[in-house]
């Protein structure tokens, strides 16, 4: 007998899919109804379609939300001490009242790993500590940063996004700095792909940290639709000036600011405190609304836990004095790079 | 190249707390000469840690820097932080009476490993790490004796050049006479910084600032207004004095080697 149709993980986005669906389980019955040994399976199935309807009905429903950033100080190497950190900020958080709490990158792990990468490395399908923090996201979904191992030996630096118990969505970090003090290329394999998903707060999509910094990565996002754009980070601040903050820090200010106007989305910017090795990552994290202008912001220095209500109807407003996203041509774009792509070639 | 005192304190202060906790350290060492790094150093020390957790130790080499004993003993009372006075002429003496010479860089030298082995001497007594004083212009410029007074288990101030550090002086008000003091490493009476190596702070740090921060090509920073003779001189001192900025090359022979692809973080397990 065939496998059951795979689609229950999928995200059902439209009433084409919903049609999809039912004519899948269709044809499914038609071949198999001579048995009922699949019974539990079929349930399965109508069950988590139950969930994802439930997820594509809220998304509408929600017109505030309450954003909890956690920017904190992992230790280095060691998953439990940080996995009880994050417990005690999701305590928080949901006493805060939040409906959604981000961590910063590898926020699991710490940043310097090194050599130490493989053996921090999480499958958040197998792991219990991912079991432990699906259940927790029934209440709050979280945002976490992880050493993913994917398939065995491949390490990438990943973000999850957990929610109604269970994980919507993995980004794996594309662009791995690796240059000057940063040697991410040599410890991590590099994700593929920026995709916009979907969640009960709207459209979302994910970069980490020096993803960021590469502009076509949130054009990428942009094109894909996402309303809240997120970029979980550990950005070590260097340069210093008569400021009261390292000359980097407004470096990522100044895409926050951008990214944000231009793509009038909400921009999330998470980062870390805290030295390794001597870096001294630059905190700042920050929250823009869709007009480019910075709503929340968090110290420089020090270990801060942020709460800021956002208003979704802003995106809408946003739009529609700048309507960026209606004009955008990611076809005449793609076709652009297509040829710069053929043009380069050796 | 103007910093801010208040950030580069809030930042330097942490760096010392936290180092310290993340080793389980509570005390902090330091050798205190009475001249600008190690004074400013100490201020650092005494706002991060709690004064009693400061440990200065006064090392003079018989009667020859007075005036900076002084200072030093002034700074430790001030911040009431605790300090102690040993002098090193009787072990650096009874060595040179056995191998005499009249070299001043090698007695220089001698007495600042002295001190060093003194200052890991009483880490070790007093469970206290050792805080460095080395400053980026030194460091760039190898101005210091290996394994003397560059050894030390933290260094908060060696990514300041020198004339940034009068900066942050200034904001942590320390005394006028130890900020207008003419830098000198005290290897003998009269030597000076600037003498030995032929160039003021001021003009020294602005062209490291260019070659180092600004990574501007050296043809450049002449053109910036540097004479070549000076910028060459620079760029001739920091090539010399690599091999003090890195841990001794070891001989790959086997798979996996210290140094090479051994790769584990300082802060492991921290």
């Amino acid at each position: 007998m065939p496998p059951i149709p795979f689609i229950h993980q999928r995200y059902i986005l439209n009433d084409f899919s919903v049609c999809l669906f039912i004519s899948q389980l269709t044809s499914y019955f038609l071949l198999f109804n001579s048995t009922y040994i699949y019974y539990e399976k079929i349930n399965q199935i109508f069950k988590s379609f139950a969930s994802e309807l439930q997820c594509l009905r809220n998304c509408g429903n929600f017109s505030f939300v309450r954003v909890a950033i956690a920017q904190i100080t992992p230790h280095l190497g060691d998953v439990k001490k940080n996995f009880d950190l994050h417990l005690k900020y999701i305590k928080k958080a949901k006493k805060k009242k939040a409906d959604l709490l981000i961590f910063p990158e590898l926020s699991l792990t710490g940043y310097t790993l090194k050599d130490l990468t493989e053996e921090v490395a999480l499958n958040p399908k197998k792991d219990s500590l991912f079991g432990e923090l699906n259940a927790a996201s029934r209440q709050i979904s979280l945002i976490v940063g992880f050493v993913e191992e994917k398939e065995k030996g491949l390490f990438y630096n990943s973000a999850a996004f957990l929610s109604k118990g269970k994980i919507l969505h993995i980004h794996r970090k594309v662009f791995l700095p690796t240059y000057g003090m940063f040697e991410e290329g040599k410890f991590f394999a590099q994700g593929r792909n920026f995709k916009t998903f979907l969640t009960p707060y709207g459209k979302m999509g994910m970069m980490i940290c020096y993803d960021f910094l590469h502009y076509g990565a949130s054009y990428l996002l942009f094109a894909g639709g996402s309303e809240i754009i997120i970029v979980p980070s550990a950005a070590p601040g260097r340069g210093l000036s008569n400021k009261e903050c390292y000359e980097t820090s407004r470096m990522w200010e100044l895409m926050g600011s951008a990214i944000s106007r231009f793509s009038s989305a909400f921009l999330i910017y998470c980062n870390r405190v805290g030295f390794e090795d001597g870096k001294h990552f630059a905190g700042g994290s920050f929250i823009y609304n869709p007009m480019g202008e910075l709503i929340a912001q968090a110290s420089y220095l020090d270990q801060d836990f942020l709460i800021q209500k956002i208003n979704l109807a802003d995106i809408r407003e946003a739009r529609k004095k700048w309507p960026y996203k209606r004009d955008d041509r990611p076809e005449i774009i793609l076709e652009s790079l297509k040829r710069i792509i053929r043009n380069n070639e050796d | 190249m103007k910093i801010n005192g208040s950030f580069v304190e809030k930042v330097l202060t942490a760096f010392i707390k936290q180092e310290l906790s993340k080793f389980n350290y509570k005390k902090g060492i330091l050798g205190l000469s009475g001249g600008l790094d190690s004074s400013v150093c100490t201020f650092l020390a005494a706002k991060a840690l709690k004064p009693a957790n400061v440990l200065a130790l006064i090392m003079p080499y018989g009667e020859s820097f007075k005036r900076d004993v002084e200072d030093a003993k002034e700074i430790a009372k001030l911040l009431g932080i605790r300090s102690k006075i040993i002098n090193i002429s009787p072990v650096v003496n009874a060595y040179f009476s056995t191998y005499p010479t009249d070299n001043r860089i090698i007695k220089g030298n001698k007495m600042a490993r002295e001190r060093m082995a003194i200052l890991y001497d009483f880490s070790a007594r007093e469970k206290a790490l050792i805080l460095g004083t080395s400053n980026k212009t030194e460091l760039l410029l190898g101005y210091g004796t290996i394994h003397g007074d560059m050894a030390c288990g933290i260094n908060p101030l060696g990514d300041l050049y020198k004339t940034q550090i009068k900066q942050l002086a200034l904001h942590l008000g320390i005394p006028e006479k130890i900020r207008k003091k003419t830098p000198t490493a005290g290897l003998w009476t009269n030597q000076t910084d600037e003498k030995e190596l032929g160039l003021s702070y001021a003009k020294m740090d602005k062209i490291l600032f260019q070659l180092v921060d600004l990574r501007k090509s050296k043809k450049d920073v002449i053109a910036s207004g540097f004479k070549k003779e000076e910028v060459e001189k620079i760029i001739s001192l920091i090539k010399k004095s690599e091999f003090k900025r890195k841990l001794p090359p070891i001989a790959k022979i086997s798979a996996r080697t210290v140094g090479h692809d051994f790769l584990f973080p300082y802060d492991w397990d921290k």
